[in-house]
């Protein structure tokens, strides 16, 4: 993986048994834009932060959630370029499997293919681990999944987590209110309440991003106005 | 006990540092800055406008041969603020890119495509310990079939964003503060209040009347989407203008 004229890896470990280069990455993670996701009985609702360095920056040019195919969805915290890659890699990992088995791409496959990418570039030579975490929201036949891929490349199922700058506050905020039962109206409910939390400003249907999967399997990201009738719903 | 700083290369190769940043990414930034010069770029209702400060350091030298303003395909522009020698690789694989795009598919490359693929390219030299980043900030600009004017700046990180104003090197702070003010409201400019508000931008942050021959503007307007740089007499027009209006 990538043509590197290093044939040693940079990632090493220290004495103590560390690969300190992805507890950095960790680090570039966790001083990133707070992101979400929640899944609930009958769907998977994904959301982050949308900070932008001015006002003088179009939002609409900017995108954070990402569609890997029709019904699976991708949002990260860490570093933005990074993130670009992977998405690009995961949908091609999606569409050559469509391509062999004239069929959708199960969510842990792709989840499983996209954090072998993330585990290769942590011991390849002359590469760095991604300064990302994903969170990926799909529903297929198995129903709603939500996991979370870290720079390590290690990933796993999650009912609900969090992930970047507020991250201890949202997984406690999440764990109170989480619940088997929820409707895929509440869990967007719930997150917005979570990304409020740890929000600076007026949180409002430009400075977000939602994305929703629910029984119809079309992921889809809410228009700024969807979001603030959400919001309205919220006060 | 782990040690902290990778063994001090973290600053040398870009490998993450213990804060969890790329420190060759960081001085790329400063070596935009340390080129001395300010770029700034204006989106209108139909138009799009950059300014780049020409500074030609030894009167012996041509000054035609100096710019940072490129064509990279008859639409598209780019303005290149930083090293002048990444800048010119830059350009070339831009072009060459844009142009093996518009034989592929039959048509001219976006604006935002080719920012996209400049952005792209950046992150793989903040990933890949071979090649470092470049020390070039490039603002795209062209005008879109479906969308209109288009502006987008993408850094050494491997960031792109499409703007509404932006500035690029040595000022850029300052100039995207008195950006903000004028574009707060989402004013939509003329072809005429694009090129004056770009060009008093640089005045401004300069705290110096320009002389024509100081600056270089590159212009793309939807009638006519081609992109071009004015001549000395258009921009003396247009500083007239400026200076008559306050």
């Amino acid at each position: 993986m990538g043509d590197s004229q290093y044939s040693f890896s940079l990632t090493t470990f220290s004495p103590s048994g560390k690969l300190v280069q992805i507890e950095h990455a960790l680090t570039a993670v966790g001083s990133g834009q707070t992101s979400l996701g929640i899944k609930a009985a009958n769907g998977v609702v994904i959301a982050t932060e949308k900070k932008l360095p001015s006002i003088l920056v179009d939002e609409a040019s900017v995108q954070k959630i990402q569609i890997l195919t029709p019904n699976i969805g991708v949002v990260y915290s860490g570093m933005g370029p990074d993130s670009r890659v992977l998405v690009r890699k995961s949908r091609k990992q999606a569409e050559q499997y469509h391509r062999l088995y004239k069929e959708a791409i199960p969510v842990t496959q792709l989840v499983r293919e996209t954090a072998a990418v993330m585990q290769e570039f942590t011991q390849s030579g002359g590469v760095r681990p991604f300064g990302v975490s994903l969170l990926v929201a799909g529903f297929d036949d198995k129903g709603p999944q939500l996991y979370q891929v870290d720079p390590s490349g290690s990933y796993f199922s999650w009912k609900a987590s969090a992930m970047g700058k507020n991250v201890s506050n949202a997984k406690t905020f999440l764990e109170k209110r989480y619940t088997d039962d929820m409707e895929l109206d509440d869990a967007v409910h719930t997150a917005i309440l979570t990304l409020k939390e740890g929000f600076e400003g007026q949180i409002s249907g430009k400075n977000i991003e939602i994305g929703i999967i629910g029984a119809d399997k079309q992921f889809r990201v809410l228009t700024p106005a969807e979001i603030e009738d959400y919001l309205q719903e919220v006060e | 006990m782990s040690r902290g700083s990778g063994g001090g290369y973290d600053r040398h190769i870009t490998i993450f540092s213990p804060e969890g940043r790329l420190f060759q990414v960081e001085y790329a930034f400063k070596a935009v800055k340390a080129a001395g010069v300010t770029s700034i770029g204006v989106r209108g209702k139909d138009s799009v406008c950059v300014v780049t400060q020409k500074k030609v350091p030894d009167k012996l030298l041509d000054p035609s041969s100096i710019t940072h303003l490129f064509a990279v395909t008859k639409y598209l522009g780019l303005v290149a603020t930083g090293t002048t020698a990444d800048a010119r690789t830059l350009v070339q694989q831009a072009r060459n890119e844009a142009a093996e795009f518009r034989h592929k598919y039959g048509y001219e490359m976006p604006a935002d495509t080719l920012a996209r693929w400049i952005a792209d390219k950046s992150q793989v030299y903040t990933q890949h310990a071979y090649m470092r980043p470049l020390g070039v900030v490039a603002m795209v600009l062209g005008i879109d079939d479906e969308v209109g004017p288009q502006l987008f700046k993408c850094d050494p990180a491997g960031h792109f964003f499409g703007h509404k104003a932006t500035s690029a090197g040595l000022k850029e702070q300052e100039a995207i503060n008195f950006l903000e003010k004028k574009m707060k409201n989402d004013p939509a400019f003329t072809y005429e209040e694009t090129v004056q508000t770009a060009i008093s931008a640089l005045q401004s942050v300069l705290q110096e009347d320009l002389k024509a021959t100081e600056i270089e503007v590159g212009v793309v307007v939807k009638g006519n989407p081609i992109f071009r740089a004015l001549s000395t007499d258009e921009i003396d027009e247009h500083l007239t203008a400026i200076s008559e209006r306050d």
